[in-house]
């Protein structure tokens, strides 16, 4: 298990910059439209291993956009134009060797709004890796209760795998939605303001679990709540109208911010 | 949206409100009476009405039943139709007489209604049953007539049952080689003494005006006497009415007899037909709302097909008679059976041709149908989908799918009924009048898609308007036209249910 | 803290699904292109089957032929064939004239009453009711109006004509009683669901119309209103004529002008009704001032799309028409429209001849003409769509 190396500030900069071995996404100079329209402009940054990285930036900024890109899902939409390049542990994923279907699995990704798929909770979890293929029953229930432990909903579900997910709380739909991702064994979660449309409790649940889940894999969250950045990330990217204006670690970026913007924008908010 | 909103004094509106809300009550009383009308006289046909001895100012006397009054043309007063049946005796079965000049009604119990499988029916007395077993008269006659008559029932089943299922594949078989003339002869020797079982037999009728007829027993298929059934019988009566015109093919040209040929081909050409435009209308609508680039193009193409379900049925006809029937139809002839020619096998009208033609026709109803269930399941099923590693596919036939089955279901069924009641493009690539075969027998290939078939509503344009006698085959329309509103009414009630079902389940908005 | 990972399920046959989804991809673009083109293919294929009546010169028909006022494609022996059109085209526009006639008031009045007037739960099922009326099978609707309604009208026709006026009259006189009622009365009968019990009423009128007729029809036409007709004002009187089709084929198109013009109505945002209201106008005047205006291309486009199925509509007018290729104003006479004459004749056309062909070129003017009408009607309620999105979201 390697462990991040010190980070690197250097003078003057305001862009953290990581060791690439110890960087599990490496984005350079991307670029992406819609339409005609910038959403991105030029950015560089390393995402490192094993740790929560965080998005921040007012509505608009490009943070969800540059979620998505991460696992190709703008492939869906004829309109975006990209440039630049992502690497995933040192391979470029729009390479042409790359299977978006496998990139997809190895980058998990979980919506703002809890979206379980119409049948039971069960199924839900085991939705991916049935897609993989060649797996035994057996296998699969252990990988579905040990998906549904590590999201927290196993205690509350155990007893009903079999009932529709629609019936459950949006929380527990949100920790679901986790367990579905987790259970295919991704390298890096992306969680796209994973509790914007919960409750309290329920929030809090899910950072629990964010934090949690750090020892295992590499998380990236985009999310509109500071306090929430501040709680449960150790790194902090702030993004204004697609540009990366300072990346650090929570700590420095919060207490500390090198630019004006930043404070401004982090002031405003948490004032 | 205009709501109803608070009852404001509508007073000041003045009245011409009222004519809206009173088109709203004309229109449903126009489907109402058109429903009532299809009703009464669809099922009415099957109720033994009851037979009117009718005796006449100078004396004559006449049975039948009142059918409908009406104002005599030049005097003040009404005259009245019967249907008197009796076509040997009178030439016609029919009888006008003015109401003036009725002195007395009544309605004897001893009357008897004969149906016949000639001359049409006979209204009368019976007076006598001759058989080898000595002649019986009086009540005992009409005892005697029905168990004679139950019997010559199973004889007659027994004898079509042999000819039907031994004799007619033993005669198609020796059409290709020979080998089984004993086992023929052996059958027609059977089917002889069956015959010879059912022949013999006379009944001894008279007429209300004292005319008396033999009938040979051979011809009567049923007897009942209407004045002299309890409720319970006459609902018996009804019910198998009903049954055998479900079930019993036409007779004497068309006007009498059953409907169950073009019930049986109506429900085979619609069911290739949705063989054919469920996969390919589905396919489709995948392909513009999933698959397609969506851009200008595909907007363009969207509108096409869905103007296309605007586009009259008997173009679909004239394409379809073009395309299918002369183009390709033409050329299978040339190529498969040139022995047959100029006789066409495929190059006329037939059953493939004619599901191939209400395929096209139904085509956009199940690419609209199955698009707005596309656009209904919300996009981030598809995004949860992909995110877990599925391919576009997976994502389709696993998530996006299940989601959509009862769309496609409810445009499936909506294709269906209106395939079902699509009469024109039909007159043009396939439908028969009277079809000696159906399209399905015991004989390879079993379904013969080259063969014609009977159509329920081309059965009704065809009785209705080429039939000789129009009022009598009228009863027998409106039955029909009955039971095709009933099967569409229920295909489309059945969809309005599932879209009602769809619309609650999901909430979310179409994407469009 | 999580648990020890299970050993991770290598995925296997990835090759496999990779392959499924670009081959699945390619049938699903192979087969809706090809089901596309297909359907879009129609047009195209009339067009070919056409075009060599013009472009043959020894096919011997110009259009001076095609503009002439008979049609006769000689059948009969002894009969020279003769094919213009013209009488064709007079029979379907004028049996879509007066089927559009009967139906357009009937539709739209039913269209304002649900949308201004309904409770949304009577208006949810009143349109899958009439949803129903519009699949009622057009050999039915044509059997009901060929063999029931022409003989009947026939014998009453004074009564059936005198309906024109006693109907709407029955109407107005309903809303001027019930604006008298005692207020308790009105709660019981509210506006909103007069559609259904208006029912019985006009059904009452209907009736005592009917009874009433022949003793009106002696009082003024000498007790046959026919004879007078024809004496008077030269109209001869067929079974099977205008009028008869018009109903018929109104029935048909009511539902299809109805459905499409009370979404264009409702669909008019509530804050521009509203607003006249609030300014002392009452629902009819900001219907009239307001709320129609708004919507008025969507109601022409409901009434258009209306037009184009009772042009293409075969089976009513082939049964309640009488077929005869005359060119009459009279609404008393019959008239044979094109559609219905494909259906008579093409199967009895000699493939490739000029009757066949020219039967095409009927079919073709047919789709082309509602295609293109559809397609407006398309565009127009766009637009229109586009255009309240607007004034919602300004309001």
């Amino acid at each position: 298990m390697s462990v991040v190396s010190s980070p690197r500030l250097a003078a003057g900069n305001s862009i953290i910059d990581f060791d690439p071995a110890s960087c599990c996404l490496e984005i350079e100079g991307l670029t992406l439209a819609y339409g005609g329209s910038p959403a991105l402009r030029e950015l560089t940054l390393r995402v490192p291993r094993q740790r929560v990285t965080a998005f921040i930036g007012p509505s608009g900024c490009g943070k969800s956009t540059l979620l998505r890109a991460l696992n190709r899902l703008h492939d869906l939409n004829d309109e975006v134009r990209l440039s630049g390049s992502i690497r995933l542990e040192g391979q470029d994923i729009h390479g042409p060797e790359v299977e978006v279907a496998e990139l997809r699995r190895r980058v998990g990704m979980v919506f703002q709004a809890p979206n379980p798929f119409p049948m039971s909770i069960y199924d839900n979890v085991a939705f991916g890796l049935r897609l993989q293929g060649g797996i035994r029953k057996r296998q699969l229930d252990d990988i579905v209760e040990w998906a549904l432990e590590s999201a927290a909903l196993w205690d509350e579900v155990k007893d009903r795998l079999k009932s529709s997910a629609w019936a459950l709380s949006g929380g527990q739909q949100q920790r679901l939605v986790i367990a579905r991702t987790l259970a295919v064994r991704p390298e890096v979660l992306l969680l796209d303001e994973p509790a914007s449309a919960l409750d309290p409790i329920s929030t809090l649940k899910i950072e629990e679990l964010i934090r949690n889940l750090k020892s295992q894999l590499t998380l990236v969250l985009v999310t509109h709540n500071m306090q929430q950045a501040a709680r449960v990330s150790d790194y902090t990217a702030f993004l204004q109208e697609g540009e990366l204006v300072e990346y650090g670690t929570t700590d420095t970026l919060f207490t500390n911010p090198r630019l004006a913007r930043t404070e401004n924008y982090i002031t405003g908010r948490m004032a | 949206m205009i709501g109803p909103g608070r009852v404001r004094l509508a007073r000041g509106e003045g009245p011409w409100p009222w004519l809206a809300a009173g088109s709203v009550a004309l229109s449903l009383l126009l489907l109402v009476g058109l429903l009532t009308l299809l009703a009464v006289r669809g099922m009415g046909h099957f109720w033994p009405s009851p037979l009117t001895l009718v005796t006449l100012e100078d004396g004559r006397q006449l049975a039948g039943q009142a059918v409908r009054e009406e104002r005599l043309p030049d005097s003040a007063g009404r005259e009245r139709l019967y249907l008197t049946a009796n076509r040997d005796l009178e030439g016609d079965i029919w009888t006008w007489v003015a109401v003036a000049e009725i002195a007395e009604e009544s309605r004897p119990r001893d009357l008897v209604v004969l149906e016949r499988t000639r001359w049409g029916s006979f209204q009368g007395r019976l007076l006598a049953l001759e058989s080898d077993e000595g002649r019986v008269e009086g009540e005992a006659a009409w005892a005697a007539l029905e168990t004679r008559l139950e019997t010559l029932a199973t004889l007659r089943a027994e004898r079509d049952r042999l000819r039907d299922e031994v004799v007619m594949p033993l005669v198609r078989r020796l059409e290709r080689d020979s080998g089984a003339e004993a086992e023929l002869a052996h059958a027609n020797a059977r089917i002889r003494e069956l015959q010879a079982r059912i022949s013999g037999g006379m009944l001894l009728l008279e007429s209300v005006d004292g005319r008396r007829i033999e009938q040979p027993l051979e011809q009567v298929l049923r007897a009942w006497r209407p004045n002299a059934m309890s409720p319970p019988q006459k609902l018996a009566a009804w019910a198998s009415g009903v049954w055998r015109f479900l079930s019993e093919g036409p007779r004497a040209a068309n006007t009498a007899g059953g409907v169950w040929p073009a019930i049986f081909g109506t429900v085979l050409m619609v069911l290739l037909m949705s063989v054919v435009v469920t996969p390919f209308g589905v396919l489709a609508a995948i392909y513009l709302n999933e698959v397609a680039h969506q851009g200008r193009l595909t907007r363009l193409v969207r509108i096409a097909v869905r103007n296309l379900a605007g586009v009259p049925s008997i173009v679909y006809g004239v394409f379809g008679l073009g395309v299918f029937v002369y183009g390709i139809g033409g050329s299978l002839d040339e190529w498969f059976f040139t022995d047959q020619l100029p006789s066409p096998t495929f190059g006329t009208g037939g059953l493939l041709w004619a599901s191939l033609t209400l395929a096209l026709l139904t085509l956009p109803v199940v690419i609209v149908a199955t698009e707005e269930g596309l656009a209904r399941v919300p996009d981030h099923q598809r995004e949860g989908a992909l995110a877990l590693g599925a391919t576009r596919v997976e994502m389709l036939t696993r998530v996006v799918l299940p989601m959509t089955a009862p769309a496609m279901l409810t445009g499936v069924i909506l294709a269906v009924a209106r395939a079902a009641g699509e009469v024109a493009p039909l007159m043009l690539v396939g439908v028969a009048k009277l079809a000696p075969q159906v399209p399905v027998d015991g004989e390879f290939p079993f379904l013969h898609l080259e063969r014609k078939f009977m159509h329920l509503g081309y059965h009704i344009y065809d009785v209705a308007f080429h039939g000789g006698d129009v009022e009598a085959a009228l009863p027998l329309v409106y039955a029909t036209a009955l039971l095709l509103v009933l099967v569409i009414l229920v295909l489309n009630l059945t969809a309005i249910f599932l879209r009602h079902h769809l619309r609650a389940r999901h909430g979310a908005l179409p994407r469009r | 803290m999580i648990d020890p990972l299970p050993p991770r399920v290598e995925p296997r046959h990835q090759w496999r699904r990779r392959l499924r989804d670009r081959l699945a991809t390619l049938l699903i673009t192979a087969g809706g292109v090809g089901v596309v083109v297909a359907v879009l293919a129609i047009g195209i294929f009339l067009a070919l089957e056409v075009a060599p009546l013009f472009l043959d010169a020894g096919s011997g028909v110009g259009w001076r032929e095609l503009w002439q006022p008979r049609w006769q494609p000689g059948t009969l022996p002894g009969e020279s064939p003769l094919y213009g059109l013209q009488p064709l085209a007079w029979g379907t526009l004028k049996a879509a004239f007066w089927a559009l006639l009967f139906a357009v008031p009937l539709a739209l009045g039913a269209a304002i009453h649900s949308a201004l007037y309904m409770p949304p739960r009577l208006r949810s099922r009143l349109k899958p009711t009439l949803e129903l009326m519009e699949a009622m099978p057009g050999v039915v609707v044509g059997f009901v109006a060929g063999l029931v309604l022409a003989p009947w009208v026939e014998r009453h026709l004074a009564g059936a004509l005198a309906l024109v006026a006693v109907l709407p009259a029955g109407m107005l006189l309903a809303g001027l009683a019930w604006t008298r009622l005692p207020a308790a009365w009105r709660h019981r009968l509210p506006q909103g669901w007069a559609g259904l019990w208006l029912m019985p009423w006009l059904a009452l009128l209907v009736a005592t119309a009917l009874w009433l007729s022949p003793w009106l029809e002696r009082l003024l036409f000498g007790g046959d209103l026919r004879g007078w007709l024809e004496a008077h004002l030269g109209l001869g009187y067929a079974s099977r004529n205008a009028l008869i089709v018009g109903l018929a084929m109104g029935f048909a198109v009511i539902p299809g002008i109805y459905a499409l013009a009370e979404d264009a109505l409702s669909g008019v945002p509530a804050s521009l009704g509203e607003g006249a209201q609030a300014l002392g106008a009452t629902r009819w005047q900001s219907l009239w001032k307001v709320v129609l205006p708004a919507a008025a291309p969507g109601v022409f486009s409901a009434v258009m799309i209306g037009a184009g199925r009772a042009m293409g509509e075969t089976m009513i007018v082939l049964m309640a028409s009488g077929n005869t290729a005359l060119m009459t104003l009279s609404p008393l006479e019959g008239m044979r429209s094109m559609a219905a004459t494909i259906a008579i004749e093409l199967p009895e056309a000699v493939p490739g001849g000029v009757h066949y062909r020219l039967l095409f070129l009927a079919a073709l003017t047919l789709f082309v003409f509602t295609f293109l009408v559809n397609t407006l009607a398309e565009v127009v309620r766009a637009r229109l769509r586009h255009r309240y999105r607007r004034l919602g979201g300004m309001a």
